[in-house]
């Protein structure tokens, strides 16, 4: 019999680390605990696009977890300081400041960074991304000097940033080549309407991929393809995806494959690592599914990798589950919409509140949901549950839904 | 003062849907905060200060089950009995209050332990 791990180092103190943390103390694990990451404390990323941007919440605000919450759960947290290697033969855990830890297991909650497309000019200081504290930081105090800003990609991190700028008064241009944006996530209509509400809220809209960046006299010139002149800006925010943090992966001889290809039980192609959050990618009887890069996805991460650890068994995946505010909405998702055959509209779909249901073969796959987070709630349990329904009874407002789930 | 001992009468047990709640206006329960109101499934009522320990939003429209409500908003957890959160985003508490069910109507002792 092996013996129970009784250390575990997790590289990455973002949600998918830290819910490692909490969900082995939740599980009973009584062994050493140690989070390291390279930041300056762990903080909550989804207000980096809304709140903090505004100045509305700072650092202190948006922490994941109070610094008491480390000592009671018995967490180390070791801060300014990266993983430089894992050595899963021998259980070394290498740092960059020249310790080296031990770890039974290790957990890599690496993330991600912001992904700057090869374009000219890109790395200009002028062209911010959006992921971490420190980004947001630098892109709050930028704007202190600005008006006109261009944010490129409306996705859900552009969307927000677009929504939240303009909120606070900026001259806003948006862009991105794909018209709608998230269509695959939301359904073309709902992708089109929430698309659309930036030009009635004033967000100049514009189809287009950018040719290149150049700094003019403190200024930002952004060539877009298929316009004459550039466009002068004072600023731009580049939202255009992220790319899975996967070096030690690399380094440590795992699978990789756009991701740290692991198992659903979190484990990498080494039983003593294990992978969570955006860094990771799970391959479900051989076939290797996209990353999820949500908050809640990472969330659950944690607790499968807690429970892998604890030789117990897995918690069943759930229909996934996000949500993003935009002027003032809050539009959440649940399951695939690529998934469904037909949709069905809860309400009248562009007056909130609104749910579209996407089904296949008489079950729920997925459901888009504005200013209707109970009606969220029941798409997500009648995914899970797999039962079946009636489409008359979901469009019907006066059918309580949680009835259906009563079955 | 006879409220203190008989509470104040705030609802009747039907104005609560099993598994949902409604919240209870600040001015009339003299709080810092509005109260919710939550019945679980099991018809069981509990009352905890109405807004999210993590942003603005009312714990009255969350989902109430299985001895939880989660925040309408993020999900944050919070316990019905104690208002312990047990689930990010929030981090804090929310405070618990006292109610009694007599003869169909909810009384509330604001700020009691219940």
């Amino acid at each position: 019999m092996t013996l129970p791990p009784r250390s575990v180092v997790i590289a990455g103190g973002g949600i998918a680390g830290v819910s490692s943390a909490a969900a082995l103390r939740v599980g009973g694990y009584d062994g050493a605990v140690t989070i390291v990451d390279a930041g300056d404390y762990p903080h909550d990323r989804p207000p980096l696009s809304k709140d903090f941007l505004t100045g509305k919440r700072d650092r202190d605000d948006i922490v994941l977890q109070p610094s008491d919450w480390y000592v009671r759960h018995e967490v180390r947290l070791l801060t300014g300081t990266a993983v430089t290697a894992v050595r899963p033969g021998s259980g070394a855990v290498e740092l960059s400041d020249g310790a080296t830890l031990h770890a039974d297991r290790v957990v890599l909650a690496t993330g991600g960074r912001a992904a700057r497309p090869p374009i000219p000019g890109v790395d200009s200081p002028l062209v911010h991304v959006l992921r971490t504290v420190e980004d947001a930081e630098r892109l709050r105090a930028a704007l202190q000097s600005a008006d006109a800003v261009m944010v490129v990609g409306a996705g859900l991190i552009g969307s927000e940033v677009a929504a939240t700028l303009h909120g606070s008064g900026y001259e806003v241009v948006l862009v991105d080549p794909m018209r709608p944006p998230l269509a695959a996530a939301l359904g073309m209509n709902v992708a089109h309407w929430l698309h659309d509400l930036h030009s009635l809220r004033g967000i100049a809209c514009v189809q287009a991929s950018v040719e290149s960046f150049a700094e003019d006299g403190g200024r930002l010139r952004v060539q877009l393809a298929g316009e004459s002149q550039p466009r002068v800006v004072d600023l731009a925010v580049l939202g255009v995806g992220m790319v899975p943090d996967s070096d030690l992966a690399v380094s440590a001889g795992l699978e990789v494959d756009r991701g740290i290809v692991v198992d659903v039980g979190q484990r990498t192609s080494n039983a003593a690592v294990l992978a969570v959050g955006d860094a990771a990618r799970t391959r479900v009887a051989g076939t290797l599914l996209p990353r999820t890069e949500h908050w809640d996805a990472a969330q659950q991460d944690g607790a499968r990798a807690a429970a892998t650890i604890l030789g117990r068994p897995v918690p069943p995946a759930t229909a996934s589950w996000f949500w993003t505010d935009r002027h003032g909405l809050h539009v959440e998702v649940v399951g695939e919409m690529a998934a469904a055959a037909n949709r069905v509209v809860r309400g009248a779909l562009g007056t909130p509140p609104f749910t579209v249901f996407g089904l296949r073969e008489g079950r729920l796959v997925a459901a888009v949901a504005v200013d209707d987070s109970a009606t969220a709630r029941v798409a997500r349990r009648l995914i899970d549950r797999a039962v079946a329904v009636e489409e008359n009874r979901l469009a019907d407002p006066d059918i309580n839904l949680r009835a259906l789930l009563r079955v | 003062m006879p409220q203190q001992t008989l509470g104040i009468r705030v609802a009747s047990v039907t104005d609560i849907p099993p598994g949902e709640g409604i919240a209870i206006d600040k001015s009339i329960t003299g709080t810092a905060d509005n109260i919710a109101l939550l019945r679980d499934e099991d018809d069981r009522i509990y009352a905890l200060d109405d807004t999210c320990s993590h942003e603005d939003a009312s714990l009255a429209d969350g989902w109430v089950e299985g001895g939880y409500v989660e925040c309408p908003l993020h999900a944050s957890k919070f316990c019905l009995k104690t208002g312990e959160v047990q689930g990010l985003p929030a981090t804090r508490d929310v405070c618990p209050h006292r109610i009694e069910v007599r003869d169909g109507a909810v009384y509330l002792f604001p700020n009691e332990a219940p």
